[in-house]
């Protein structure tokens, strides 16, 4: 090769390289450009705009007094970003140490040598989205930990990203909790159980969606779907009757390291459940209610307090007659193969119908109902089903255990099964169906569905009210309904459970005491006999107001009669009501003395309300017209004075006195966030009134 | 030796154009990058784009002094602005300022100064003055010493300053070695090299090896050893499967590479015994080499592991599609796609691009200004700015045969290569072609150092041309 044609095949090689190089681009170009250009428009697109979530507030749980008992509760997670844009090493290691000192100082799990260590780590690891501590802080908190150095440098240069929980607490406890239900951990999916599951859709609200376009370097919101936030669900439930229902039987069940019981407290008008109490043992002494909802989720044989539903039927049919006597023998008596027992020693001999119900003859009861209905069980399960007994109760709480009433011809039905059937065995009922049952016949026979919830409300406003649903108008005659009214009283009165008789007020009801089929091994297996001794009934007996059940499963086996196990619960729990409701009267002198010439007058407060209230009562009220939104009264001598209390926008106003609602609405309005501590009326905020106002500040209520 | 004393004659006027065109197009991109359509000034002085029409305005009062400078100085001076230059950039690393982790820049009051852009001119001319000595010879050690100094000495104290983008542009001089009558084989070997770091990342390290070897086997071939070729073939493919089998039936588990590499050595046995016989020196030296490049192919796991840090990695990683990370490393060239992609044939037009706008591209007026070009101007705009530089290249190319002193030849293949080198990395970033390294586009890229530095070192050239007729020295 010349050293011409060298340098030419040397330049050629360059400008090949060239050549080459800038085709390839070239081709990339037209790739990127041309031929995937819909797919990378369609990209830009989705950068240029972008939509977010806003999601809804779920709703609060109220007890009937409007007390919340559920409620959601932002907590926060401190992650960091340790590469974050602005994070240089300068500001890394400049803040390190005071940083870790009062994460230390904060969390107080670790020394700061530590935490030192575990940032510098998770850096030098190049950890984007690194968890400084797991444990779940408050909003309060949160303010706090913006502040150390380096996080309040914010996210892009201080790496600081705090991870919002919706956490769900329950103020009250345990209280109830089981009825009010829990959330899934994951927050889409809403209510796991009880109440929060059964309305999900009403406490969970809509979210709302806001779209943002990227206009000029910053996002201009385009369009805005506002998040439409649950609504409060206004229980049955009183909190104050729920804590006496749980401590008694919490004391009950310990007292015999039972395995679990329930008590549930229901008003007989409405079918309102105030109470219900689901205890389990976790371990020994110890009891928790978040396990199972055995009110609802088990049914087992009631025992002896299914007597009641052999009675209506017996007397309905006019088979028997109170006074009718009845040979209960010695104490044992065989059906078939199938030895009967009563537990009375020696046997009860000759006694009335109204002694074999009130004294809980086992012998008397299913004789009564196996010498007239043998020939035609059918006859003796059609009116049990006339009462609606075989029917679940269709309760909102998901978990309701059909009961189970054999039917004759079924292929469990033997020969044995009609007298046993009439104590309470062979049959399967839930405590809450045997209640539905009792507080029928409390109710003149009318049979209403538990009800759990009275209403849906938002913002304390008052959106729907849930009224009663009848399931059986008549479960049967009056004739029949007195005399077992008069049976049940007659129990506590003489029967089998005297010890919960008191002179102030009357309880009618009826013991159980079930022994429990156990499986396989039948009513006697290895651990000994399992019993279930229980309480239904209602007070007081002649204007029932409440009715309530105990069950209190497998008792130490000492002691196991429902009168006594079950029934102090019932009593306590049966006291508590009297009392509260004994209080709920006022003295009529005392609301005389507020009567004479002096009008009330009120907080402050919206104009509207407040004007509605007046006119309800009927009190005559000066200057209605002030066009102002809130208002503050003054008691004139024959009229109430509306006083405009205007609030300028540019300043805090006074809250003091007001609600919760109230103050967060005002105080809300003008821009400032608000924390509130406490329950009741503002007594205290943490910016003084009269303050000029910054937006976005955060102030705190105290309430009290 | 008499040099013109008419200093504007013979001016290469379509370079000039060419020039004008980018630099216009380039500043329009600037402003287009940075407008901010609620704006009601047109251009407020502290912008970006008030501060690149500054930084040009001055350039052309520059271009008109270096016109007026003999073309004798640039030879006389070469080493000594090179000296100065390694002093700036020295300085630079010990009370530089750091800026996006590299400390390779000068403050002085507000404006920012980055030697290293000036060091390319200075090692252009220094590595001119070095070949262009009449009695230069390209395998001299003495030479090699020289150039290679001239060439990695700034190289070296750029990558200290952690500016590898910048560092990575010197071995753009090995163009101008080639033209100068350095082997084939070398830029051949480089190139080879690089490609083997690229596949061994993404295959298995025994089909490397084994292609490696086809390819010395392919050479055997053509340097007339036909038979050789064949027999060593035999005998490498013959001992791999023979220790393979064996290790099968010991179970135990040598893997590929080890029967693999017996089989090589066992042909080499018999190559070497060939070698000597036949004396035959050429495929000696590529028996060496195809160990040598069998060792490197062995060690580039090691090297990718030990030696690369883990941005550098991540970068190639993503580059090679074997990391998917688009808010991590691969954010920039995600947005960079999306954002020329996006443009489509006929672009937005000017000032409608709204991914370049609003920070959704990462440096977009700085690494990243391609991106406003292919979002604004589309195929049409991104084909004509890269058919200009492919003119600009090859008119520095044209220029520089022409020349008749060694000098200016060679000075003009180091702005060609230098050219080539920032256009390549730069707009083959910006579609991912290659690694996101941060140099920078000539003439687009917003910067008072590097566009002074770009206008300098074509202009040197220019001026250098005006006395292409003689001989400088």
């Amino acid at each position: 090769m010349g050293i011409k044609q060298k340098i030419v095949f040397r330049l050629a090689i360059i400008y090949l390289m060239f050549g080459g190089l800038v085709l390839l681009i070239l081709f990339e170009l037209f790739n990127l450009k041309v031929i995937e250009a819909a797919h990378w428009k369609e990209k830009a697109r989705t950068l240029e705009s972008s939509s977010i979530v806003i999601e809804a507030n779920r709703g609060n749980i109220l007890d009937e007094n409007g007390q919340k008992i559920s409620l959601s509760v932002p907590s926060y997670r401190i992650y960091m970003d340790l590469h974050a844009h602005g994070l240089t090493s300068h500001l890394f290691n400049s803040g390190i140490d005071s940083l870790s000192l009062c994460l230390s100082r904060f969390f107080g799990d670790k020394s700061a040598s530590a935490y030192k260590r575990q940032l510098v780590r998770a850096r030098k690891n190049g950890e984007r989205y690194h968890l400084v501590n797991g444990r779940k802080i408050s909003y309060m908190d949160l303010q706090q930990v913006r502040d150390f150095p380096i996080f309040r440098q914010g996210k892009n240069t201080g790496g600081f990203i705090p991870k919002q929980y919706d956490e769900r607490r329950h103020p009250f406890g345990s209280l109830a909790s089981r009825t009010i239900g829990k959330l899934y951990g994951e927050k889409t999916k809403g209510g796991m159980v009880g109440l929060e599951r059964a309305y999900d859709n009403v406490l969970k609200g809509t979210n709302g969606v806001s779209t943002w376009k990227r206009i000029a370097g910053s996002w201009i919101p385009e369009e805005e779907i506002p998040p439409h936030d649950g609504k409060d669900l206004v229980t049955t439930l009183n909190i104050g009757l729920q804590d006496v229902a749980e401590q008694s039987l919490r004391k009950q069940l310990k007292q015999h390291d039972a395995h679990h019981g329930v008590a549930i407290l229901m008003e007989v008008e409405t079918g309102a459940v105030k109470a219900m109490v689901n205890l389990y043992r976790a371990r020994p002494g110890v009891y928790i209610e978040d396990h199972f909802n055995y009110a609802i989720g088990e049914a087992m044989e009631p025992g002896s307090t299914f007597k009641l539903a052999s009675m209506i039927a017996a007397l309905e049919d006019g088979a028997v007659r109170l006074t009718d006597s009845i040979d209960a023998g010695n104490g044992s008596y065989a059906f078939y193969d199938q030895i009967m027992t009563d537990s009375h020693h020696g046997g009860f001999g000759k006694i009335t119908v109204r002694d074999a119900f009130e004294k809980s003859s086992n012998i008397g009861i299913s004789r009564i109902v196996f010498d007239n209905y043998k020939d035609n069980p059918r006859r003796f399960v059609n009116r049990l089903y006339s009462i609606g007994l075989n029917k679940p109760l269709g309760v909102e709480i998901k978990g309701e255990d059909p009961p189970v009433i054999k039917y004759p011809g079924d292929p469990s039905w033997s020969g044995v099964t009609l007298p046993w059937m009439s104590i309470g065995y062979e049959v399967k009922m839930t405590p809450l169906q045997t209640l539905a049952f009792y507080n029928a016949v409390a109710n003149n026979g009318e049979m209403v569905r538990p009800m759990f919830v009275k209403g849906i409300s938002q913002h304390g406003k008052k959106l729907k009210e849930f009224d009663p649903v009848v399931l059986n108008p008549s479960i049967c005659s009056v004739a029949t309904l007195e005399k077992v009214q008069d049976l049940l009283k007659g129990v506590v009165e003489r029967g089998t459970a005297t010890n919960i008789r008191n002179n102030t007020y009357k309880i009618a009801g009826k013991t159980g005491t079930a022994q429990l089929a156990r499986g396989a091994s039948g009513y006697d297996g290895k651990d000994g006999v399992q019993y279930l001794a229980s309480f239904a009934g209602y007070f007081p007996a002649d204007r029932p107001m409440y009715s309530c059940i105990v069950a209190v499963n497998s008792p130490s086996n000492n002691v196991y009669y429902g009168n006594v196990v079950a029934g102090k619960v019932f009593r306590e729990i049966a006291d508590r009501v009297y009392a509260l409701s004994y209080e709920k009267l006022p003295e009529s002198s005392s609301a005389k003395e507020v009567n004479e010439g002096v009008y009330p007058w009120s907080k402050g407060g919206p104009e509207d309300e407040l004007g509605v209230i007046f006119d309800e009562l009927g009190l005559p009220v000066q200057d209605r017209n002030l066009n102002t939104e809130w208002v503050s009264t003054k008691a004139l001598e024959h009229t109430v004075k509306f006083r405009s209390k205007s609030i300028p926008r540019t300043i805090v106003p006074q809250t003091k006195g007001m609600g919760a609602k109230d103050a967060v609405a005002i105080l809300e309005n003008r821009g400032l966030k608000v924390a509130i501590s406490g329950v009741g009326k503002v007594v205290k905020q943490s910016i003084k009134p009269g303050r000029p106002i910054e937006k976005g500040k955060t102030i705190v209520i105290y309430l009290e | 030796m008499r040099v013109t004393i008419r200093p504007y004659k013979n001016i290469d006027w379509f370079t000039v154009a060419i020039y004008s065109l980018l630099v216009v197009f380039g500043w329009l991109n600037i402003y287009a990058a940075n407008f901010d359509p609620e704006a009601t000034e047109l251009l407020r002085s502290s912008s970006e784009p008030a501060k690149q029409l500054i930084w040009i305005g001055l350039s052309l009062i520059m271009i008109g002094a270096l016109f007026l400078i003999d073309s004798k100085f640039f030879v006389e001076f070469a080493y000594i602005f090179f000296g100065i230059s390694i002093l700036l950039l020295l300085m630079a690393l010990l009370f530089g300022v750091e800026i996006n982790g590299a400390k390779a820049w000068f403050q002085l009051g507000p404006v920012r100064f980055q030697p290293a852009e000036l060091t390319k001119v200075a090692a252009g001319l220094a590595l001119a003055r070095v070949m262009s000595r009449y009695n230069f010879q390209m395998n001299s050690w003495r030479y090699v010493l020289k150039m290679g100094m001239v060439v990695f000495l700034p190289a070296i104290i750029i990558l200290m300053q952690n500016d590898t983008g910048s560092a990575l542009v010197y071995f753009a001089f090995f163009l101008v070695f080639f033209r100068e009558g350095m082997s084939p084989v070398v830029l051949f070997l480089g190139a080879l090299a690089a490609i083997v770091l690229v596949l061994s990342l993404l295959y298995p390290t025994v089909y490397i090896m084994a292609d490696l070897f086809l390819l010395f086997a392919g050479y055997v071939y053509f340097e007339k050893q036909k038979k050789a070729a064949l027999i060593i073939v035999g005998i490498t493919a013959l001992v791999f499967i023979l220790i393979f089998g064996v290790s099968r039936l010991l179970e135990k588990d040598f893997g590929f590479t080890i029967p693999f590499l017996a089989g090589v050595a066992a042909s080499t046995l018999y190559l070497t015994g060939q070698v000597i016989v036949k004396r035959l020196p050429g495929i000696g030296i590529g028996l060496l080499l195809l160990w040598g490049m069998l060792g490197y192919t062995y060690s580039t796991h090691y090297v990718f592991d030990s030696v690369l840090s883990d941005y550098q990695k991540n970068r190639i990683l993503v580059m090679l599609g074997l990391e998917n990370d688009p808010q991590g490393i691969g954010y920039n060239v995600n947005q960079s796609k999306i954002a020329i992609g996006s443009g489509g044939f006929y672009g937005k037009g000017f000032l409608q691009g709204t991914q370049t706008k609003f920070d959704f591209v990462p440096e977009q007026s700085t690494d990243f200004i391609f991106c406003t070009v292919g979002e604004e101007w589309g195929f049409l705009g991104t084909s004509m700015v890269i058919l200009l530089f492919l003119i600009l290249l090859f008119r520095i190319l044209f220029l520089a045969e022409r020349q008749h002193s060694a000098f200016s030849r060679i000075y003009g293949y180091g702005v060609a290569a230098i050219f080539f080198m920032h256009i390549a990395i730069n707009i083959g970033m910006t579609i991912g072609l290659a690694p996101v390294i941060g140099i920078p586009l000539p003439f687009f890229s917003y910067g008072g150092s590097s566009f002074w530095g770009f206008t300098i070192l074509l202009f040197i050239f220019l001026k250098l041309d005006t006395n292409r007729a003689e001989l400088i020295r």
